[in-house]
């Protein structure tokens, strides 16, 4: 179990992560969600032990990670720029992760290069971004740590490469077991691999939580009512949360925090004529829950 | 193979399952009949592992299938799933019949369409 309790990191004046607290359970995929400069890559590289952080704690199975040696040989983690390793080749990367990782199988990285048979010993720098990706995950697979993170995993893969690496890292987590913590934009993405996600925003944690209890707790109501309603006519229905109500001549549609049935009750006792309840995808529901937290985006 | 089109929406672990069970029930999938290992479904429609044993546990709670240790999942037979069909049935009918009669159709006409049909089969 991985515990971020009240963390906070500056870089000079500026704060990229503010009193943040998460946990991530072992042996889960987790999606780190946020836009730009929230905070994701820096929440990263505190986990890997690259930063250490002005405030809070980081441990993982209760053990801080920061200048741990044992615990960051636990770890992998695949920047989102591949910069590090450019002036070599695949082969002098390959030995270099050997060294450093006690857990490094030959056998894994070799049946992974199979798949995408990648030049041994081209400079990394001649490699296309994708290639260069793709290149750091194998080794990092190979290394068959506990952890696995990836910054931007599929940035820069074409569909083909990207399914390529799907395949790999769900081959790892059945036979390993291992936890994939994962930052994204792509929201369709995550919402496919991901089975806990976590949205950050400047620094904070908007929500964490199981993806299917995110989506089974939000939906899309399509519904007509006798005459308009506005939120507070919902005041009554304490089990469910109105978050947005958009009513088009006789027609309605809502946004709302809560069960199926709960809703499909409160529906009723409003004498709705009809209620078609629709799930939201993760994008609608981050943006939703932007909303929920303070933050204005633009819902259309 | 499932032949399943992931979309955005309704979590993937509640469509796999409707698609797997829908399969079992129409008799597509057959009574004894091994479901795909895990790892291959999961590969094949580059979903979380973990998603696809959820649902196959589900799958299992609800009475389609049985598992052999070490081997896999199992259709089971009609008669042990019965509950669930009818469960199933009881729904899509009474969402049949709410949509019918808010289109406009009496219950007289309801009647007749079920006789018509009876007699067919």
């Amino acid at each position: 179990m991985i515990k971020i309790q009240n963390v906070t990191k500056k870089f000079g004046t500026q704060k990229a992560l503010d009193d943040l607290t998460l946990e991530i359970e072992k042996g889960c995929a987790y999606g780190l969600l946020g836009s730009n400069g929230a905070g994701k890559s820096t929440l990263l590289r505190l986990l890997s032990g690259i930063y250490i952080q002005e405030g809070g704690s980081i441990t993982i199975d209760d053990q801080p990670i920061y200048d741990n040696p044992q615990l960051k040989e636990k770890i992998f983690f695949v920047s989102d720029d591949t910069a590090q390793f450019t002036g070599m080749t695949l082969l002098q990367m390959k030995n270099f992760v050997k060294t450093f990782y006690k857990t490094y199988n030959e056998e894994v990285f070799n049946s992974l290069w199979e798949i995408l048979k990648l030049p041994m010993d081209k400079k990394l720098s001649d490699f296309s971004k994708g290639m260069r990706r793709q290149a750091v995950v194998i080794c990092g697979l190979s290394a068959c740590t506990e952890y696995l993170l990836l910054d931007e995993a599929f940035d820069g893969l074409d569909p083909a490469m990207r399914y390529a690496v799907k395949q790999m890292l769900i081959d790892a987590i059945i036979d390993r077991g291992v936890t994939v913590i994962i930052s994204s934009h792509n929201l369709k993405e995550i919402e496919e691999f991901c089975d806990t996600v976590g949205l950050i925003h400047e620094g904070k944690v908007i929500f964490s939580r199981e993806l299917d209890s995110v989506k089974g707790n939000i939906h899309k109501v399509q519904t007509s009512f006798e005459k308009e309603l506005g939120i507070e006519d919902f005041a009554d229905c304490k089990d469910i949360e109105i978050l947005s109500i958009k009513t088009s001549g006789s027609v309605s549609a809502l946004v709302i925090k809560g069960s199926n049935e709960d809703i499909e009750k409160a529906m009723e006792s409003k004498n709705a004529r009809f209620c078609d309840i629709i799930p939201l995808s993760l994008e609608e529901i981050f943006i939703y829950e932007m909303k929920g937290a303070g933050y204005d985006y633009e819902i259309n | 193979m499932f032949a399943i089109h992931i979309s955005g929406g309704t979590p993937i672990s509640e469509q796999l399952f409707t698609h797997v069970s829908e399969l079992i029930i129409s008799g597509a999938l057959k009574e004894n009949e091994k479901l795909p290992a895990v790892r291959e479904v999961a590969k094949e429609l580059a979903i979380n592992p973990n998603t696809v044993q959820k649902v196959y546990q589900l799958l299992e709670q609800k009475g389609f299938t049985y598992s052999l240790p070490g081997k896999g999942s199992y259709v089971k037979g009609r008669a042990d799933y019965q509950d669930e069909l009818r469960q199933s049935a009881t729904w899509d009918f009474t969402a049949a019949v709410t949509k019918a009669l808010k289109k406009g159709l009496n219950t007289e006409d309801l009647i007749n369409i079920i006789k018509k049909i009876g007699e067919k089969e």
